[in-house]
């Protein structure tokens, strides 16, 4: 009987350190993180780029245009080079590997060209902002420029930004045809899935070159 | 009366329901769905008529939106973005007062998200002004192509894009339905009983084209309009471009630590009571 002492005095102290480091987790752990806050002088509004900026496409004939190499959007702070994206085996679009850059889908139209121009941009990698963690401050008005291989400027302005759930994304009506030349800015926003590792919608800022 | 009421306000609500799951609400297509806005474009397109000027008025104001000055046979403008609504186009012979009656007017309702071409077509005796509507849709991987015949010369055309007909025996002043096409570069055949013409031609896939046959200074000319453009193959779905480093994280789940905590409870207890009765045995022995 005597020998049973230890091992009961043992349980019994191992249970009130479980029950001590059991309430401290709990305790530690009931308060929740907020969205990272951009820090409020970090990102300052940049300078227009200079160039020749080119007028708007014409529906007869339309020249071909060079190919993009960068995106400027002052007011947020946004200036990348783009790289090219395409599509993956399943078919969808194919997203930069580096979250500080944003790039072009080569299969919709070359921006400046008639047509719907597709640029993506991660909002944020597994620990800091992204090139466009601050798209969906864009406002209609608000100006973008794209630069193209051969030094030219396209001046775009935003029409309008748009949240939609990934679930009931309008492909229509980002990737369908349009007459005139549209740019469309695409990265992830709403809500983030800690199970799945997405975010639960996409934010679409669609712009139109101005003439 | 009382019954009318109700019936009323039933149709209301379902007005409303219908309009909430966006039932009634037609195709649009991009930036314009969002923004309320459609697109026009004019053109002269009656050989024998000469140069005018195209005004565009919106429905019911007397000051012209958009002036086009000397527009001759063959022109089209590009695409203006407006918003959705009624207007009108009138024509005036080129330098003619803004305040003049106009040669020709027509009017226009625009559509969220659809295209228009308003052009001048005909013989210069029958002039009329043609609302067309443009397309913006191509299926996947495909292009799409329609003509119109503004040929006076050659009263009746046909033509070809490499193997497909594109339009057989269109008249003068006429335009064929838009086909799909497969993508790439062809040659347009145009024929008529008095010429022939050739012309080579690129249809990216996810555009929409017009080709129009002219009467050019020697036979016939073929214009290539690139209509509308987008991606030709459509990626599937969204895009997962975050990986949440900046997303608001919610508290963790309590669940384990009530879970631990009350193993403790468990343990420390059991061993309690242990000790409780070793005591009680060790005091009676």
């Amino acid at each position: 009987m005597t020998t049973r002492r230890p091992t009961a005095a043992l349980a019994l102290a191992v249970g009130l350190v479980v029950i001590a480091g059991g309430t401290a987790g709990l305790l530690l752990t009931r308060h929740s993180t907020p969205a990272m806050r951009p820090a409020a002088a970090g990102v300052a509004a940049l300078p227009a780029p200079t160039g020749p900026i080119v007028a708007p496409p014409q529906s007869a004939a339309p020249k071909p245009v060079a190919a993009p190499v960068s995106l400027t959007i002052p007011l947020i702070g946004v200036r990348t080079q783009l790289i090219t994206l395409g599509l993956t085996t399943t078919g969808e679009l194919q997203v930069p590997s580096s979250t500080s850059v944003a790039g072009w889908y080569t299969g919709s139209p070359r921006p400046g060209a008639i047509g719907s121009s597709i640029i993506v941009g991660h909002i944020d990698s597994r620990r800091e902002p992204g090139v466009f963690y601050r798209l969906s401050e864009l406002a209609a008005g608000d100006k973008i420029y794209v630069k193209r291989a051969d030094g030219t400027l396209i001046e775009f302005r935003v029409a309008s930004v748009q949240t939609y759930r990934k679930d009931r994304f309008p492909t229509e009506n980002v990737y369908g045809p349009v007459p005139d030349a549209e740019l469309r800015l695409i990265t992830c926003g709403g809500a983030f899935d800690a199970a799945t590792g997405h975010y639960l919608s996409n934010i679409v800022v669609y712009a139109t070159e101005m003439s | 009366m009382k019954f009318r009421s109700v019936f009323r306000k039933l149709l209301m609500l379902l007005a409303a329901s219908a309009l909430l799951l966006g039932i009634p609400t037609a195709t649009a297509y991009a930036s314009s769905a969002t923004t309320g806005t459609g697109w026009i474009r004019l053109a002269h397109l009656s050989p024998n008529t000469p140069a005018v000027d195209v005004y565009l008025y919106s429905f019911g104001n007397s000051n012209a939106m958009i002036v086009l000055h000397h527009v001759a046979y063959g022109t089209v403008s590009p695409y203006e973005s407006v918003q959705a609504g009624d207007y009108s186009v009138a024509m005036r012979a080129a330098g003619a007062s803004a305040a003049s009656q106009p040669v020709l007017s027509t009017s226009v309702t625009i559509a969220t998200g659809h295209a228009y071409t308003v052009a001048g077509m005909g013989p210069e005796s029958g002039l009329r002004l043609q609302v067309l509507q443009d397309d913006l849709t191509t299926p996947p991987g495909q292009a799409e192509a329609r003509v119109i015949q503004a040929s006076l010369k050659q009263q009746v055309v046909s033509v070809s894009l490499a193997s497909a007909t594109l339009a057989n025996g269109l008249k003068f002043a006429t335009v064929s339905k838009y086909q799909v096409v497969s993508p790439g570069t062809a040659t347009v055949t145009v024929k008529a009983v008095g010429a022939n013409a050739n012309s080579s031609v690129t249809l990216a896939a996810g555009t929409v084209h017009t080709l129009v046959v002219l009467d050019g200074a020697t036979g016939l000319e073929v214009v290539n309009l690139e209509d509308a453009s987008g991606s030709g193959h459509p990626p599937a779905g969204g895009v997962s471009t975050g990986l949440g480093g900046t997303a608001p994280h919610g508290p963790g789940s309590p669940v384990p630590w009530l879970v631990a905590i009350g193993a403790g409870c468990m343990l420390a207890l059991t061993g309690g009571m242990r000790l409780r009765r070793n005591r009680q045995l060790t005091a009676r022995i």
